[in-house]
């Protein structure tokens, strides 16, 4: 192995050729001096003169140089050798130089297409390479013996601009910090490589022809007028170019479909699968298949064309059910006569089945499936295939089922590759290695009636919409996926979101008094989400709050839903005494369309909220036991068996059990924290809960009963609360220290904490401002003191 | 040097290169005729119209019918096929023989020039 660049190696010599003679201009003066030559030998012999024998002689040389540029510099191939210079891309064979330094490599990778594919896929900036500059030996050998390892490893036919920048990577000192900093790792840098290999390999194929079957091919099969109309032919823009890359995972299926169409047997094929699992893909790539030339397709199949019925026009066109059946006929008619069609029948469902926009037919399309004269693709949802299974198993019977399965990881972030050249090429934008990533992790969290690889590209789509700067980020998708779901997935990185997470407690004791340590439970779950240290697959936090009534638990619900999740109405709120019978639980799942106000209906609309469960010891066991999935996994499957995601959410459940516990620890001077596990055990004990359903929460919080101090300063808090009802009178009220010990002795109820002063705040000091507005004793602009005389209690 | 990479190649892998390239041409245009396609399908009837097969109890006078309908669908798919596969063989056959001009003589193309001087010298004329 020589890890040195070569300078007298043919193929640098080569390249300059190629760089100094391959240019349009080169090109045109020896087509010029070619045709001058020619034209004028003919010339000067029409005129007798002996010389144009000369000219015309001359005239091979300039087209000689043409063919020679034409046939030899247009590709310098690699060599098949260990030596670095032979393996080596083009356009480093121009720039690169035998004594060249490492930090004169960090200059010239910029330079070369590959290398400028991966710093931008991989957003490795020009800070990114000063700050490696000084960390790189000098000698470049060890770059170079590393590109060839990487090579090797990649099973990548040259080194490019790409292999080296990895290269170089690879050989700093560090690299694996270096890279955990940038949240990558070798085998995303190898990816990288390998990305851009395949897109240079599309560029390449590209420009090769592809045959047909030529002007004649069609001659032989029937005119069908009727499916013309109905339906359209997918094999058309696969005619004569290379419109469509195949997936290799696609082979498989393909192979299994070229099978069943081309060996006797029902001439049918089922592709079952979710929607977004690549269904239609396939057929498109099967239509690829068919219509070139190259391919290896039994004969009997090559040049097949396959249209796709348009079920919707043909129903829509269709007065009844047996004008449908007319029509369908006179296609199957068309299409056995014609010979030469493969029908599609995509949401195939929609003739086996009677509903808006369907219409059984399975009485005349059975018989076609059995009598395999027709070939026919039907694409079925998996659902739909086993009610249509169940309805009528002949019908199945004759079907030749291909599973299509959703893709892993592996091959959904290849689908995205091949796809991002057309969104980049429709959207004027370029995508980084990580927003193919993110759009992966969070389509799969976040889109849930969608199959990969369906549901990430429809994400990466999205994700154009929100580029900075021409650039789709891991950010970007991560906004599409906040826009799009109402959620939150971006780690805290604006200095007022990380603000307002390490001061959540004291923005939430504006508006709440003591509870303290629930207040500092509920914070830290928080801060957990907001850093990105949550666990993924739960809810952001799901609480128990105990306690006597009145003391503040519903008003911690609601004050997180205003200061976390920007609004009081981002509360999913559950009166658990209206779920008290097992058939309650239907109210919880129904779906959407049904009953807009269950849970998974609201939840679906509103992921990220404060669901709140309010006095859930009232709730029946069967309701208590259907929410365990939800604190355990948060997800849960409404009635039409869609997975509704909780993992954005925060789930509190309130309860009164144990109140009175907690009150007299509390009267006989005991911290209730120290006696909470005791508190527990007590409630599971009594049966009030389950161990099972006390155990699925993070934090069991115990609310303590309010002293008369907490009261004064809720107080204060209800007067604030009053002055802002009547600021826009520009009037306020003041309480003297007396009225506002009097309003406490009287309103002071420890059984049930803070409700009994709403009411008698209400009814004095509200009254008393009415009356005093009404009666014109005070206006715009006043104050109103309220003293213990005032106050009418 | 560029003149004798130019001189070396073309003895060697440029004549190759040529022949390949011939040959692709013409298989491009047998491509384009469709010509393996319009001989496996020469007799078949135009465009598939023609009338069905006649049933077992089909009567004498519908089968005659029928099967002239056929004829006739036939002669006209083999005559529209004829045309076009004589078209493309004849295309074939002058872009070969073209071809085969040009290959022959390759070898001969650097050499022109002294042919020219030698012709000029001899002061041949019309």
């Amino acid at each position: 192995m020589n890890a040195s660049f070569d300078p007298k190696n043919p193929r640098v010599k080569k390249a300059f050729q190629k760089k100094s003679l391959n240019s349009p201009a080169i090109l045109v003066l020896s087509i010029i001096l070619f045709v001058g030559l020619l034209a004028g030998g003919i010339v000067l012999l029409i005129m007798k003169i002996a010389l144009g024998w000369l000219f015309i002689g001359l005239s091979a040389w300039p087209i000689m140089l043409v063919f020679w540029i034409k046939n030899t510099l247009n590709e310098i191939p690699v060599k098949q050798s260990d030596q670095f210079t032979d393996l080596i891309s083009e356009e480093l064979l121009l720039l690169l130089k035998p004594q060249i330094k490492s930090t004169d490599l960090l200059n010239i990778l910029p330079k070369t297409p590959s290398g400028i594919f991966i710093l931008a896929r991989f957003q490795l900036n020009v800070d990114f390479l000063n700050f490696i500059t000084p960390l790189l030996p000098e000698d470049t050998t060890p770059i170079y013996e590393k590109a060839l390892n990487i090579r090797e490893k990649t099973n990548s036919e040259e080194i490019t601009g790409a292999t080296l920048v990895v290269a170089v990577i690879e050989n700093l000192p560090d690299y694996q910090q270096i890279l955990n900093g940038l949240k990558l790792d070798l085998n995303d840098l190898y990816q990288g490589i390998n990305w851009y290999n395949y897109l240079h390999g599309i560029v390449k194929d590209a420009k090769k022809p592809v045959r047909s079957g030529g002007i004649a091919r069609d001659l032989a099969f029937g005119f069908t007028p009727t499916l013309q109309h109905f339906a359209v032919n997918l094999s058309e823009r696969y005619t004569g170019s290379r419109y469509k890359i195949q997936q290799a995972e696609n082979y498989e299926i393909i192979g299994k479909m070229i099978d069943a169409f081309s060996h006797p047997g029902h001439q049918n094929v089922a592709l079952i699968g979710s929607y977004g699992s690549g269904r239609s893909t396939i057929v498109n790539s099967f239509a690829e298949t068919l219509m070139n030339a190259e391919a290896k397709v039994p004969a009997n199949l090559k040049f097949r064309q396959i249209y796709a019925l348009d079920a919707p026009s043909l129903i829509s066109t269709a007065k009844d059910q047996s004008e449908l059946e007319y029509l369908m006929i006179k296609i199957f008619n068309e299409i056995y006569s014609a010979k030469n069609i493969i029908l599609c029948l995509d949401n195939a469902h929609l003739f086996f089945e009677e509903g808006p926009g369907s219409i059984d037919i399975s009485n005349s399309l059975t018989p076609v499936l059995e009598g395999g004269k027709i070939r026919i693709i039907l694409i079925m949802d998996d659902q739909k295939f086993l009610e249509i299974s169940n309805k009528n198993p002949m019908l199945t019977n004759t079907l030749n089922k291909i599973m299509v399965n959703p893709s892993n990881q592996e091959d959904t972030i290849k689908i995205l590759m091949d796809q991002v050249p057309y969104f980049e090429h429709q959207k004027k934008v370029i995508y980084t290695y990580k927003s193919l990533l993110e759009a992966y992790k969070l389509s799969k969290q976040y889109i849930h009636d969608m199959e990969m690889p369906g549901k990430a590209k429809l994400l990466l789509e999205a994700s154009a919409s929100y580029a900075e700067n021409g650039l789709v980020t891991e950010s970007s998708v991560q906004t599409a996926v906040e826009k799009s779901y109402g959620v939150k997935v971006k780690v805290a990185t604006e200095s007022e979101d990380r603000e307002k997470l390490l001061n959540l407690e004291a923005l939430i004791h504006e508006r709440m008094i003591d509870q303290k340590e629930a207040v500092a439970t509920v914070a830290n779950a928080l801060r957990r989400a907001g850093a990105g240290v949550k666990n993924q697959n739960r809810p952001i936090g799901t609480f128990l709050f105990l306690g006597p009534t009145g003391v503040g638990k519903t008003e911690l619900a609601k004050t997180l839903s205003e200061v976390y999740f920007n609004g009081e109405d981002h509360i999913i709120r559950l009166d658990m005494n209206e779920f008290v019978s097992s058939s309650d639980v239907n109210r919880l799942i129904q779906s959407g369309e049904n009953e807009a106000e269950s849970l998974t209906a609201s939840v679906s609309k509103k992921p990220f909220s404060v669901i709140l469960l309010d006095e859930i010891e009232k709730a029946h066991p069967s309701v208590l036991t259907t929410l365990l999935q939800v604190l355990d996994e948060g997800v849960l499957r409404d009635e039409k068996n869609r997975e509704i995601s909780f993992r954005d959410s925060i789930i509190i459940a309130t309860s009164n059990a144990g109140a009175n516990e907690i009150r007299d620890k509390i009267a006989n001077g005991i911290d209730i924290n120290t006696v909470k596990e005791e508190i527990i055990e007590k409630l599971i004990s009594t049966g009030e809960f389950k161990p099972e359903f006390l155990n699925r929460f993070d934090e069991v919080c115990l609310f303590k009963p309010l002293s008369k101090e907490d009261l004064l300063a809720i107080l204060d808090l209800i007067i604030a609360s009053t002055n802002k009802t009547l600021e826009s009178q520009k009037i306020s009220v003041k309480l003297t220290p007396e009225a506002k010990q009097l309003l406490i002795e009287k309103g002071y109820d420890p059984k049930m904490g803070a409700r009994p002063m709403r009411r008698i705040v209400q009814k004095t000091v509200e009254n008393t401002v009415a009356s005093a507005i009404l009666s014109g004793a005070i206006g715009s602009g006043s104050v109103l003191e309220i003293t213990p005389e005032n106050l009418e209690i | 040097m560029a003149i004798a990479d130019i001189f070396l190649w073309w003895y060697a892998a440029g004549w190759r290169t040529f022949i390949k390239k011939n040959r692709n041409a013409i298989s491009s245009i047998t491509d384009f005729f469709s010509m393996s396609s319009l001989v496996r399908t020469l007799f078949k009837p135009y465009r598939q119209i023609s009338a069905e097969t006649a049933s077992a109890n089909s009567s004498l006078d519908l089968r005659f019918h029928m099967f002239l309908d056929r004829l006739v669908s036939r002669f006209i798919g083999f005559c529209s096929r004829l045309f076009l596969l004589l078209a493309g063989s004849v295309i074939i056959i002058i872009g070969g023989i073209f071809s085969l001009i040009l290959i022959l003589l390759w070898p001969f193309i650097p050499l022109l020039p002294i042919v020219g001087i030698v012709l000029t010298i001899m002061g041949v004329t019309f």
